[in-house]
């Protein structure tokens, strides 16, 4: 937390709180541990000894259980684009989220933050990329230089969330291991974005991209290499080859914990530990402790049956909550655990009544806050929970989680209590007392009130929930229908308008802090189902779409505003108090149950991973908040401590 | 015979560039093309992608322009053997199809042979006996293979197989084998689960077969060269595969028409059920995310094969079945 008045210099304060653990005594440099699978390299000096490997100020992990190095993680995936997920999962960040979400410097040292404007990165001492090549800050001048600044490479110019009010950074590079952003506007979005999921990576291995790149390369050495692979231009070779996040090139050096080592295309890709990581732990042993991660491609729809074969050590992705018994019951058999974690959307599913709908009488209604308010109403949570998730998730509206910070039990309960007087009353205020012979009310030029609720046909969850809904709400009179169809085209309909209402998954970020942005709750995007058009006018900065019209939209996008311009926590925090209530009145989506569960599957020698956890994109990157370069496997086949594993979950569940 | 040969080569032309412009045009039927896919599932998941960058990957692989001239660019590196690229494994197609190949064909091939194997005797035996209980045994069998749908067969099969004799659920060989060189141990895990593919892909062909070669061989036993044969006391099992067999198998090598692509397909849905490492769920998976390079071009050699396949039957039965006349079907 900050003072009440912060210093103008606030050194890793606010939301970003710096980890005095992560700062190592140099005295343990001499107690480093080398790895044994490096023992031969080292002493055939094919690799340098762990002194030269490691930075001279190693990031030390605190771990629940200090590991023994070795052993091969199994994992299982869909398709060869799933290689990203070990940059998600290896989680190495310039700053990172802790499980408790806190933002702490991770690849960086520390880092220095001037009212959310100057930011100041500080790099690790000899810390090197997996090839042994110095991490320096002319990786980073060569991303901002030569990779956003150049207009083939980045014909957009700088991501969004470098650019608040539409202005750039001045980038400087103050010596080796430190360069400077400086904004005129506070940036909020700026660490946040570096530490997600799918992260902005502000760096590059300038030593081996600069082959690839115009600026930097041989005329015709470059055309020679674009030609023998076969690409268009330079451009499209350093596109292709330049893929920290997609993963899928052997050749770019990393700093990620496990290092790609199979040239696609592949069945089964090898992720090989990498000699130059910047952690250790606290016995001096560098980590991972896991010498190779193999992932092995299969069809998601018999992952969960090799799962339960025993195929896989940790997996989480794609499993799925009714796979639970079938995975419980081979749990012994196969030598594993199944865990229950907690998913993060703000709700598993919501409705999303158009506002941007084509009709204008359906339109008229969908923006009068009582009607919304008595569909809401008329939504038997309770009985979805029971029917469909053995009553084991949150009932509510589809807002922030009970583990957020920001959370309060009133915006989860606002309009969210089964009650049908209640419900018809409201809609009878509104006019709508006409029915027809069947008792469905009719709209007011006498068409009868048919809601079709269209989705992206790719579960049978949401017609299950549906034909729940479809019951309840005849009770007041209004029919609805369920229309599965196909992902793009379900989109493409809602954008356009002709989609009444849809059903999809709720807010993405159910586990939200006051430094993490509130996009999701203000008209800011087209890909928002409740307001695609207004969303769409933000996006473009009024090229597209339609300006909001309704005073409680155009209110959230005020406070999101504010939020941008904001600098303290406290301002942040207020912000987001704001737009939640706003929210929680409103009711632009109707939530249904959050805090479904999800399967974790864990080796029963496999260490280190919570019993209880945390499944979320962002903030999360699934297994990457846990760190799993900590995890290890015992050698004996000993059952999980798991009441050890438990105490570093996020907040009680 | 040369200048019906000559014929027949000079229609296959037209006839493929019919077929690559229906493939092309079918590809392109739904809205969007393989990066808006690809971002709409992208976003669905919650990863944000800047949408300037699909704009900028169109102008790239030249999405942006008219599907003419998007069809000519294809057909025009078809001509030369280049099948494009792939924008979902982001290589050229020859590469990511080149390593399914062979996997394919063994399948294929082990699936023929188990077919004709378990169909041929079957066959024979009910129409030699035609009527008998043993006659409408065999064909209930059959006829079961036919109707149990394959999918849920593969799956039964591979959960009794994981749990009573520890082979590893889908795909063609223990994981620890993929990529590596092809060595003792790893062909015998590849033989170990190859049955399980050949035997579900296997039991719905063999019904047909069964039935088809039981028809033809009944109405050769009828005429009356069989009953002269019989008369002239040659033993029976030689009068059988000597005369009336042989004149049963024509439409078999007709069949080698549809056999051939059948034969790099796969089953898709099967293959897709068991994770299998072949062409079948690549093409399956190409067509649903509009990769459309990929999708096309593997059609697009299907169909050659499929072109080819007919030329060679129908010149092998002109050549086997001397009472087949070229000229029959042309007119002057």
């Amino acid at each position: 937390m900050s003072p009440a008045n912060p210093t103008r210099r606030e050194v890793i304060q606010g939301s970003v709180a710096l980890g005095a653990t992560l700062v190592l005594p140099n005295a343990l440099s001499a107690n480093l541990q080398e790895t044994p699978a490096f023992n031969e390299d080292v002493a055939r000096a094919r690799l340098p000894k762990i002194e030269d490997r490691v930075p001279e100020e190693p990031a030390v992990a605190d771990l629940q259980t200090i590991g023994r190095p070795g052993g091969e993680l199994r994992m299982l995936m869909a398709g060869p684009k799933d290689t990203r997920m070990m940059v998600v999962y290896g989680y190495a960040r310039l700053v990172a989220y802790t499980p408790e979400l806190e933002l702490v410097p991770d690849i960086l040292k520390s880092i220095e933050i001037e009212g959310n404007r100057v930011y100041t990165l500080h790099l690790r001492k000899g810390h090197k990329w997996s090839d042994g090549h110095p991490f320096t800050s002319e990786d980073f001048r060569y991303w901002y230089e030569d990779v956003a600044h150049n207009k083939h490479l980045s014909p957009s110019g700088l991501p969004i969330t470098m650019m608040p009010a539409g202005e750039g950074p001045r980038f400087e590079v103050l010596d080796d291991v430190t360069v400077r952003y400086s904004w005129k506007h506070a940036n909020p979005l700026f660490l946040p974005s570096v530490a997600g999921p799918d992260p902005l990576f502000i760096y590059r291995p300038f030593h081996y991209l600069k082959q690839f790149h115009e600026k930097y390369a041989d005329k015709a050495a470059l055309e020679t290499l674009v030609q023998q692979a076969n690409q268009r231009n330079w451009v499209a070779l350093h596109n292709r080859l330049d893929s920290m996040y997609r993963n899928d090139n052997p050749d770019l050096p990393s700093l990620q914990p496990w290092v790609l080592k199979t040239k696609p295309p592949s069945d089964r890709f090898i992720f090989e530990r990498n000699p130059y990581y910047y952690r250790v732990d606290k016995q001096g042993q560098q980590l991972p402790y896991i010498d190779r991660v193999v992932l092995s491609i299969a069809d998601s729809k018999i992952i969960p049956a090799k799962t339960g074969a025993g195929e896989s050590d940790l997996q989480g992705r794609y499993l799925r909550f009714d796979n639970y018994t079938f995975l419980k019951a081979s749990e012994q058999h196969n030598n594993f655990k199944v865990w229950l974690w907690r998913t993060g959307p703000g709700s598993q599913l919501a409705l999303y009544p158009n506002l941007n709908v084509n009709d204008e009488v359906w339109q008229a209604l969908m923006r009068d806050l009582r009607f919304r308010r008595a569909l809401s109403l008329a939504v038997n949570r309770h009985e979805i929970n029971q029917v469909i998730y053995f009553g084991l998730a949150i009932e509510g509206q589809n807002t922030v989680l009970p583990q957020s910070p920001l959370y309060r039990p009133e915006y989860r309960s606002a309009w969210a209590s089964f009650d049908v007087p209640e419900a018809n009353r409201l809609l009878d205020l509104i006019g709508l007392t006409k029915r027809d012979r069947d008792g469905i009310r009719l709209l007011p030029d006498e068409r009868p009130m048919e809601i079709i609720v269209e989705n992206s046909g790719e579960s049978t969850e949401q017609s299950d929930v549906l034909e729940l809904i479809r019951d309840a709400w005849r009770r007041i009179g209004i029919k609805l229908f369920a229309k599965p169809s196909q992902l793009t085209l379900f989109r493409r309909r809602v954008f356009s308008g002709e989609t009444l209402m849809s059903i999809d998954k709720g807010v993405e970020n159910g586990l939200a802090t006051a430094a993490m942005s509130p996009w999701e709750f203000a008209p800011t995007t087209q890909q928002q189902l409740e307001w695609p058009k207004w969303g769409q006018y933000y996006e473009t900065k009024g090229a597209a779409g339609e300006a909001p019209s309704l005073p409680s939209a155009i209110r959230l996008k005020e406070l999101y505003e504010a939020w941008l311009a904001g600098g303290s926590q406290q301002d942040h925090a207020q912000t987001w108090k704001n737009i939640l209530q706003v929210w929680a009145d409103e009711v632009f989506s109707i939530g249904t149950v959050a805090g479904v569960l999800q399967p974790i599957v864990v080796n029963d020698r496999l260490r280190n991973v919570p019993e209880q956890g945390i499944y979320n994109w962002d903030p999360g990157a699934y297994f990457g908040i846990y760190k799993p370069d900590g995890f290890w496997f015992e050698l004996s086949e000993a059952p999980a401590k798991s009441a050890a594993a438990t105490t570093r979950s996020a907040a009680p569940l | 015979m040369l200048s019906y040969l000559v014929h027949r080569i000079l229609i296959m032309i037209p006839t493929l560039i019919a077929i690559s412009i229906v493939i092309f045009t079918i590809i392109n039927l739904p809205q969007g093309n393989y990066f808006t896919t690809y971002v709409a599932e992208l976003q669905a998941s919650g990863e944000a992608t800047d949408l300037a960058k699909i704009q900028f990957l169109e102008q790239e692989y030249g999405l942006d322009r008219p599907l003419w001239q998007q069809y000519l660019y294809w057909a025009f590196g078809l001509l030369h053997g280049d099948m494009g690229y792939s924008f979902a494994y982001n290589l050229p197609v020859n590469k990511v199809v080149g390593d399914r190949l062979f996997l394919t064909f063994l399948v294929s091939f082990a699936t023929i042979l188990f077919t004709y194997v378990a169909s041929f005797p079957i066959g024979v035996y009910s129409a030699t006996h035609q009527y008998s209980w043993a006659d409408y045994g065999l064909t209930f069998l059959g006829f079961l293979g036919l109707a149990t749908p394959s999918f849920l067969l593969a799956l039964v099969l591979l959960y009794f197989a994981n749990v009573y004799l520890g082979i590893s659920i889908g795909g063609l060989m223990d994981p620890q084998y993929i990529d590596k060189p092809w060595s003792a141990p790893k062909a015998l895990s590849v033989l170990a689960h190859l049955w399980i593919p050949v035997i579900v892909i296997g039991t719905a062909g063999t019904a047909s077969m069964i039935r088809r070669l039981r028809a033809n061989l009944l109405d050769e036993l009828q005429r009356q060269y069989v009953v002269t044969a019989r008369a002239k006391g040659l033993h029976p099992l030689k009068l059988l595969f000597k005369y009336p067999l042989r004149m049963a198998l024509n439409p078999f090598i007709s069949d080698i028409g549809s056999l051939l692509p059948h034969v790099i397909s796969g089953a898709a849905i099967v293959s897709v059920v068991m994770s299998l490492p072949t062409t079948g769920p690549m093409l399956l998976d190409a067509l649903r995310s509009q990769d459309m390079y990929l999708a096309g071009s593997f059609l697009m050699f299907m169909a050659f094969l499929t072109v080819i396949g007919v030329f060679v039957s129908d010149i092998a039965l002109a050549i086997l079945d001397p009472r087949i006349r070229l000229q029959a079907g042309r007119r002057r």
